[in-house]
């Protein structure tokens, strides 16, 4: 059946700035299925979206269901995106929805986010706006980024697959984010165990309203082509609402210097023994390289020194271990010193890791006036 | 040539409004902290400047100078991160 000459989309096709073919041809990834990413999915679902993709890791509690329109009491200890999914395929059979439990950095491949048209950031803290937005990027994918309190509504638009030099989620981000960043991990860089979140109060008013905006942007309804980075600002309350143009930082710590993103090169972790087998010059084992994930370099005791079993914490991601780690299996102190890096020379993470796969999801390398993205993930399918 | 730029500064809801004369070298962080501690803004709160005049956010850590003209109106607008 030809979806498009339904009758289920014939008051869309009554609008003359409205293209259900292109929603149809369109793929969008919604990441965080909480508040603003049901209200997001509905939207996308209702229009006729050709593909929705549903990222999180997160389970159901039974707060959510005062703004979550697509979970029930029976999900309550569910995955979100499953549950979000799978009840949003029922709206209309002619969306592909696909359900990825689980993080984005470890469910979201640099080659499977350049499929899709679009990226919507639903998300719930700094550390994972910043991530997709890097991610974005590299890839060149338009990033929407929607965010809400009780009573605020911001949505940000990065159009980094449609305009050249946009802005950066970083590039307007104020030094207090990067302290609450900090303040989830210990000295160590691992995260800590019993930190804290600050319970940000939403509702389903403001989460609605952040949902109509993102996915309005998102699919450029009404060929909304404005080549800036910009953001809405949105008041629940009084109705009111402001567009900003977001301009570049000189020195951004989420795409520095360079208006243009590095090249992405798809080496699927087999640039170290390329490397080894000579193919790349000598010169280049001097070459810093910036990996997407701190490592976890060195695991000793400040009290016993060498600890046993310390080889299965070195060479993995820091992100994989979290602060109780750092007491002592011998003198069961807090004492371990570890040491956690995310910048190395070429050459010595070759002597690190020989052949192996470095666990990273990409590795950035700055030649000259040139970077380079070295893509480490194998593809995660369509 | 004055060092000095006369500013308007607002809240989002426009509870709160006053006329400051700022150094052209404060950063949009020196203005966010007095606003903060002048106006007992929530401190567990994270913030941005937009210049309403211009229609262009005041990029965090550069001189005020660089993005903002005499009578400009300044709003301070949270940073919202909940999903």
């Amino acid at each position: 059946m030809d979806r498009i000459g339904t009758a289920r989309y014939q008051r869309h096709e009554l609008i003359d700035w409205f293209s259900q073919q292109r929603l149809a041809d369109s793929r969008v990834a919604v990441i965080g299925a909480g508040a603003i990413g049901n209200e997001v999915i509905k939207n996308l679902v209702l229009l006729g979206t050709g593909a929705v993709d549903v990222f999180d890791f997160d389970r159901v509690e039974v707060h959510n269901l005062t703004r979550s329109i697509f979970l029930r009491e029976e999900d309550v200890g569910s995955n979100k995106a499953d549950c979000v999914a799978r009840r949003a395929a029922e709206v209309d059979p002619n969306v592909s929805l696909r359900a990825f439990a689980g993080h984005f950095r470890d469910r979201l491949s640099l080659a499977m986010l350049e499929r899709y048209d679009c990226v919507i950031s639903a998300v719930d803290n700094f550390e994972a706006r910043i991530q997709l937005s890097q991610m974005c990027r590299l890839t060149a994918v338009d990033l929407v980024n929607a965010a809400i309190d009780s009573r605020w509504i911001t949505v940000e638009c990065f159009p980094f697959g449609s305009a050249d030099g946009s802005a950066c989620y970083e590039c307007n981000l104020p030094e207090s984010a990067y302290q609450k960043v900090a303040a989830r991990y210990s000295c160590g860089g691992l995260r800590r165990r019993a930190q804290a979140e600050r319970r940000v109060p939403t509702t389903a008013i403001t989460a609605s309203i952040a949902g109509a905006l993102a996915v309005s942007n998102a699919l450029r309804l009404g060929d909304a082509a404005d080549p800036r980075a910009r953001r809405i600002f949105a008041d629940s309350i009084g109705g009111a609402s402001r567009v900003t143009s977001l301009d570049r930082r000189a020195g951004c710590p989420g795409c520095g210097t360079s208006a243009s993103p590095p090249q992405v090169l798809r080496t699927r972790n087999r640039w170290l023994s390329r490397h080894l087998s000579g193919e790349f010059e000598p010169s280049l084992q001097q070459h810093l390289v910036r990996l997407s994930d701190a490592l976890i370099t060195s695991y000793a005791c400040r009290s016993c020194g060498p600890v046993p079993g310390a080889e299965r914490y070195l060479r993995r991601r820091a992100a994989d271990f979290d602060d109780s780690i750092a007491v002592c299996p011998q003198c069961s102190q807090n004492a371990i010193v570890i040491e956690v890096r995310d910048v190395f020379r070429l050459g010595e993470l070759g002597e690190m890791f020989g052949p192996e796969a470095v666990p990273a999801k990409y590795a950035i390398v700055e030649v000259g006036e040139r970077s380079f993205c070295f893509d480490l993930e194998e593809d995660a399918g369509p | 040539m004055s060092d000095e730029i006369k500013i308007q500064l607002r809240t989002a809801d426009q509870t709160r409004l006053a006329e400051l004369d700022l150094d052209a070298a404060s950063t949009a962080g020196d203005i966010i902290q007095a606003a903060v501690d002048n106006w007992s803004l929530p401190g567990d709160t994270d913030y941005t400047l937009v210049n309403t005049t211009t229609g262009r956010a005041l990029v965090p850590g550069e001189a005020l100078s660089k993005s903002v003209r005499p009578g400009d109106l300044i709003e301070v607008q949270p940073v919202l991160v909940a999903g």
